[in-house]
């Protein structure tokens, strides 16, 4: 299972301001706000953390009934620049974040290498591109090729009954698309 | 407060995040904040912060796991002012 998180960083700058009275304390714990607080550049740690979070979520999800809106219980842990872990509950997953000046992506997975594939595409062609790439890995026309959400919002595609992604995950936010998947 | 002048203080609230402005006109109690307005889960927090400011409540983590409707969200106020 995988799960991602992309953070246009101009946007989250206008959208959030990180330094509202009660933001940190709502969604990072004791240790992370202190890290956060201590950072060089404060702003691009709370949203490292953030899509840390996020992305491990949308992993846990994929396998649980409801939906929930928890991000404190979602810890992290740097590991370096790219690599963390995020625990909650009995779960561990690990993370990989690509971090510049202009956005943050995180992808999580249960497996400390994940062999899930991620491509960057406009926003509005995610779901034209995830099928583009099912009919390169399987031959099967991608205008058969079909997306169904599970109950709580998780994407999986198929063609006709047959399953083709074990795990796929999509993320937009302002200028930046991008989709992961694992191949059934 | 009224279920239904909950609902008007809370459609205030949800306006400034709400992405989904024909969502946004038939909100109702049914109404999912990510689903149907497509608020981005960032803002989550920024409309649970405003919903404290607003009603002069706490929001704890626990009621805050189930912050993700309108119906969910007047439960919880309507719970924390009757505790207050």
């Amino acid at each position: 299972m995988i799960g991602n998180d992309i953070i246009d960083l101009s946007l989250a700058k206008i959208e959030s301001n990180w330094q509202r009275r009660g933001f940190l304390e709502k969604q990072f714990s004791a240790t992370e706000q202190q890290l956060i607080l201590g950072a060089t550049n404060s702003f691009s740690l709370v949203w490292r953390f953030w899509s840390m979070k996020e992305a491990a979520y949308k992993v846990f999800i994929q396998q649980n009934e409801m939906r929930f809106f928890a991000p404190k219980n979602f810890a992290c842990l740097l590991i370096s620049e790219k690599e963390g872990m995020v625990f909650y509950k009995d779960q561990i997953f690990y993370t990989s974040s690509t971090v510049n000046q202009n956005y943050i992506f995180t992808l999580a997975s249960y497996e400390k290498l994940t062999k899930a594939y991620s491509k960057f595409v406009m926003p509005e062609f995610i779901d034209s591109m995830i099928k583009i790439k099912l009919e390169d890995l399987t031959t099967f026309s991608a205008t058969e090729i079909e997306q169904k959400k599970s109950k709580n919002g998780a994407p999986f595609y198929y063609f006709k009954d047959i399953l083709l992604t074990r795990s796929c995950s999509i993320s937009h936010h302002g200028n930046y698309g991008v989709f992961s998947l694992l191949y059934a | 407060m009224t279920r239904k002048e909950l609902i008007t203080s809370l459609k205030k609230i949800i306006k400034p995040y709400s992405q989904n402005q024909q969502a946004f006109k038939n909100i109702s109690e049914g109404t999912d904040f990510i689903n149907d307005l497509k608020i981005n889960s960032a803002n989550l927090v920024d409309i649970i912060l405003d919903v404290e400011d607003e009603f002069g409540i706490e929001i704890d983590n626990e009621s805050m796991e189930k912050m993700l409707s309108v119906k969910s969200a007047i439960d919880i106020i309507e719970t924390k002012l009757a505790e207050s």
